[in-house]
């Protein structure tokens, strides 16, 4: 235990030489640039810039690296707050509550709770890192195809934290969402379903693609198509521009359960941030002392999500560092930095290496503290966007939408899927049905099948295997009280309601 | 101080200096083609014969276009209509996408282009838990032969180089090929989880994806796929086991189609040049990837031979229809 | 959704609701079409066809569902919306599609959009939107496809930077 703070101490010196704070500094801002663009994931972001990094020295590239991921991951949330465009599909959650509350004029706010929680996020998962990863690394594995399918099945009855007031109006998004994840190459049998042939379709939907078209694009057309009945004005700054003492108190429960959703979940080899985004928000939803501020820009909304995705990232570096296993696309591409650094994660890296591990530690932990020093300071400029005059704002934001989408992927079938899901999210809103659950069940329905289908191969098609594991039938039984509770607590209110 | 390897800080400058242009370069401006998201295993192939071509002085200047989708089928579709005749570009391409191919139905195939060269490739591994009953590779042909259905294996996306060594393994030691029970993953981290819960019999991958899990004593390598032992590994190749299994997932690089004798020997040339460089070397070295350069006739043959082998497996484990 | 209330005099039956749920049904029917032409190869479990069967089964209940709330009058009501903008925006993505399509590159194809977007949301003067657009985009495009190596597609105008 001694040694390992001795060793995070040491890496804290070396990351802290003003040479090594520069490019921090550097990597965070870089990685922001890019980051905002949306459809630009962490990922891809890292995946770009790694080069920039290969003209300084090890220890400073690597610095530099950790404030790019930073950086990228920070980029998504600031436009899924100030114009309602996730970036990559962990910042959705944050678009619900904090494009509202931007709107509101507490974009300031917004902002801030989503760098401050990220930084204590990060900073409670670095710390985990450090201390449980061999522990937690245990039972990460222990989880299988039916335990990711059970928790799948807690992550779709939480979802319905985002269908607003209509069951039948929620469901039916949802399962538009589920029918677009079925498109593409079936992962298990290698056949092509619903793509009619057309070779672009054959790796699905594009989850950014789907979040900026129904977001960002559907609501340019949303608003554009009802400018007669209201000029719609946008006061950047209503009330404080930092958070009030009331934010603080009501950002730092969620910040820390946020954390705690976030980090084991990262952890699980197929554990993903969206998940513990999901759960974050809807537990928020549920224990929030404002639910009428809900769906009207509740900054609990915001900051947990925010956190939970933060330390998602911290706990997708545990499977990382202890077994050499890049859990998503980020993950990979850190993979691909890490080698680049004569770093190679796996089984023996903490006992071989503890200098690399704990300078990378510590260099992640300078990043994220960088990132807050960059963005505080920036928020008053990034809310004052929203006071560019409403043609030239939505005319900005759709070029920025349509932008990430051109640099990623730059295909005429894929832009005109992004024009559709714009479309789409314009008649969803006319309609009144609720946009995020098309973008959750997108995201979960293919996980969800997969794991239930390798898990009834592994069994020979039997489905017991799903209740006999602990794991699973752990899981199962929390979705089904996640699942009947609300039935159970309305008719408990209705009871006391007339007891008043 | 943490401190990095001084052969590191070495391959830092060299690259460093490979990204400035060289005194002798010559005319050639290459486009390459990565038929994947940027990242990936032919997106890093392409960018590291970027750095190798300019720094052997091989090319003034190489630019790496990233063309993703449905493992290659969509690169290599534009790559064959819209650069036709063109003598100044190239795609990489790999195993996986003489599969991906078949699988889609693709219009295009690899007769198409141009064969260039093979560059690299990896050894594959079948792998087991540690406290796995099964100890040799004649142990895991038992448990196939006697139940084929409880015997399975994790592995990478379906139809590629994992799933076409399971079934030749299934068929190498008289089992039905059709009947195997693999289980796709997608991404080598996923289907290791599995395999070191417990959850499956087997894995199969990329050798160099489990030599740490290996070497830590978690996994049991039990054969490699290559011809001969690996110097040094005290892993037996499959063939020493009396298993007749050989493959590898290659990597090469091809140049379009309908292109003079005459570019195409400018661009075999170059290919060759920076294969001998010491910039590629370095780069080999560090990625961990295997040597295989292949020119010429001989890599346009082993092409071909091994688009029949593959659909071949793909047709007798369903995944083609023939 | 069993709010029979008789004392409500029944609404007007909603269109737009029975153009959803018929929408909900067709694209129920063509996912267990295309579902009936998959092969279940795997050979072990559940095959490719048993999600989209599943998925359509929803979506029929859901088109139900929806068909039932139309009739009843019982979609939350509506503004009237302004189609000409929406067109304009969307000649102004079909602009964008289309000359990127064509070779046309980057900073053509974000003018269109952006100069025909601030067109929809009430902006008339053309010509200062065009300079806008041009120079922003040629910025955008410099420091994202030259300073940041991020490829974007180029036309005429970027090969004359």
């Amino acid at each position: 235990m001694m040694d390992t703070f001795a060793a995070l101490a040491h890496g804290m010196a070396v990351a802290v030489e003003p040479m090594n704070l520069l490019y921090a500094l550097i990597g965070v801002f870089l990685g922001t640039a890019v980051g905002v663009l949306p459809g630009i994931g962490p990922a891809l972001t890292v995946a770009l810039l790694l080069p920039v990094t290969y003209k300084l020295d090890p220890g400073g590239s690597l610095i530099m690296f950790a404030g790019i991921y930073y950086g990228g991951m920070y980029g998504g949330s600031t436009t899924a707050i100030l114009i309602n465009t996730p970036g990559e599909s962990a910042s959705m959650a944050t678009a619900l509550e904090g494009n509202k509350m931007a709107k509101a004029g507490r974009g300031g706010p917004a902002l801030a709770t989503s760098a401050i929680g990220s930084f204590v996020a990060g900073t409670i998962a670095t710390i985990g890192l450090a201390f449980l990863a061999p522990w937690l690394v245990d039972f990460a594995v222990r989880f299988g195809p039916e335990d990711y399918f059970a928790l799948m099945c807690v992550a779709f009855v939480t979802v319905s934290a985002t269908f607003g007031d209509s069951p039948i109006r929620g469901l039916t998004s949802l399962f538009i969402g589920l029918t677009l994840g079925l498109i593409g190459i079936d992962k298990l049998t290698g056949q092509a379903r619903l793509a009619f042939g057309v070779p672009e379709l054959l790796d699905g939907v594009e989850v950014t693609t789907l979040a900026v078209g129904l977001f960002a694009v559907g609501e340019a057309l949303y608003v554009a198509s009802r400018r007669h009945h209201t000029e719609e004005k946008l006061e950047p700054v209503r009330g404080s521009l930092w958070m009030t003492k009331e934010d603080w108190k009501r950002s730092w429960k969620p910040w820390l359960r946020g954390t705690m959703f976030g980090f084991p979940i990262g952890a699980l080899p197929a554990g993903g941030a969206e998940i513990p985004t999901f759960l974050s928000y809807s537990a928020e939803k549920r224990l929030t002392k404002h639910p009428e501020e809900f769906g009207k820009g509740a900054i609990e909304g915001v900051a947990g999500p925010e956190a939970a995705n933060n330390a998602s990232a911290a706990g997708t570096l545990v499977p990382l560092l202890t077994l050499g296993l890049p859990t998503s696309a980020t993950a990979a591409m850190m993979l691909a930095g890490f080698q680049q650094y004569g770093l190679n994660p796996g089984p023996l890296l903490f006992a071989e290496r503890p200098d690399l591990v704990w300078g990378l530690i510590a260099s992640l932990f300078i990043a994220n503290a960088m990132l807050l020093v960059l963005n505080l300071p920036l928020v008053g400029l990034w809310v004052r966007l929203l006071a560019i005059p409403q043609p030239w704002l939505y005319a900005g934001i759709l070029v920025f939408a349509t932008m990430g989408t051109i640099a990623a992927k730059p295909s005429v079938v894929e832009l005109s899927m992004l024009a559709g899901f714009g479309v789409l999210g314009f008649l969803m809103r006319r309609f009144d049905f609720p946009i995020a659950p098309v973008v959750v069940g997108l995201i979960l329905g293919p996980i969800a099948e997969s794991q239930l289908r390798r898990a009834l191969a592994i069994s020979l098609g039997d489905p017991m295997t799903l209740v006999q594991s602990p794991i699973s039938a752990t899981l199962l039984g929390i979705a089904l009280v996640a699942l009947l509770a609300p039935f159970v607590l309305k008719g408990m209110g209705r009871f006391k309601a007339s007891e008043d | 101080m943490f401190q990095f390897p001084t052969r590191l800080v070495g391959a830092a400058v060299a690259l460093t200096l490979a990204a400035a242009t060289p005194i002798f370069a010559q005319q050639l401006e290459l486009k390459l083609m990565a038929p994947a998201a940027p990242g990936g295993g032919w997106d890093q192939t392409a960018r590291s014969m970027q750095q190798a071509l300019v720094a052997a002085g091989v090319a003034r200047s190489v630019q790496v276009t990233n063309v993703p989708g449905a493992g290659g089928s969509i690169g290599i579709a534009q790559f064959v209509n819209g650069a036709k005749g063109d003598g100044n570009q190239l795609m990489v391409n790999g195993f996986v996408m003489v599969g991906a191919l078949a699988m889609n139905k693709s219009p295009v195939t690899l007769e198409q282009v141009t064969p260039i060269a093979r560059l690299t490739e990896e050894i594959q591994v079948i792998v087991v838990p540690a406290n796995s009953p099964i100890k040799t590779a004649q142990d895991l042909a038992a448990a196939v032969k006697a139940d084929i259905a409880k015997v399975t294996f994790a592995g990478g996306s379906a139809g590629g180089v994992d799933h076409v060594m399971a079934a030749l393994f299934a068929g190498a030691v008289g089992a039905d090929a059709k009947k195997i029970n693999y289980i796709p993953f997608s991404g080598g981290g996923e289907s290791l989880a599995a395999i070191l819960g417990g959850k499956v019999t087997a894995g199969i991958s990329g050798l160099s994806e489990y030599e740490g899990q290996i070497k830590s004593g978690k996994l049991r390598a039990i054969g490699v796929t290559s011809e001969k032992r690996i110097p040094g590994s005290d892993i037996p190749t499959f063939k020493e086991q009396g298993i007749d299994l050989v493959i590898a997932n290659w990597r090469s690089v091809v140049a379009p189609p309908g292109i003079t004798p005459e570019q195409r020997k400018t661009l075999s040339d170059a290919v060759e040049k920076m294969v001998k460089s010491d910039a590629w070397k370095e780069i080999l070295k560090q990625k961990g990837w295997e040597d295989a350069y292949l020119g010429g006739d001989a890599f346009a043959d082993f092409l071909k031979k091994e688009t029949v082998r593959v659909t071949d497996v793909l047709k007798s484990v369903g995944l083609v229809k023939s | 959704m069993t709010s029979g209330d008789p004392v409500q005099p029944p609404r007007r039956v909603d269109r737009a609701g029975i153009v959803i749920a018929v929408l909900l049904a067709v694209i129920a029917v063509v996912l267990v079409w295309d579902a009936r032409g998959l092969q279940s190869t795997a050979m072990y479990g559940m095959g490719p066809e048993a999600m989209p069967v599943l998925v359509a089964s929803g979506l029929a209940l859901l088109a139900v569902g929806n068909f039932v709330d139309a009739l009843r009058g019982n979609l939350p009501a509506r503004e009237s919306a302004d189609p000409v903008p929406v067109v304009l925006i969307l000649i102004g993505l079909a602009l964008l599609i289309g000359v990127i399509g064509f070779g046309g590159g980057f900073i053509l194809a974000t003018s269109a959009l952006f100069v025909t977007t601030s067109a929809a949301f009430g902006r008339r003067a053309i010509l200062v939107d065009c300079a806008i657009a041009l120079v922003m985009s040629t910025l955008i495009y410099l420091a994202f496809d030259r300073l940041l190596t991020l490829s974007l597609p180029s036309g005429p105008l970027e090969r004359l930077l």
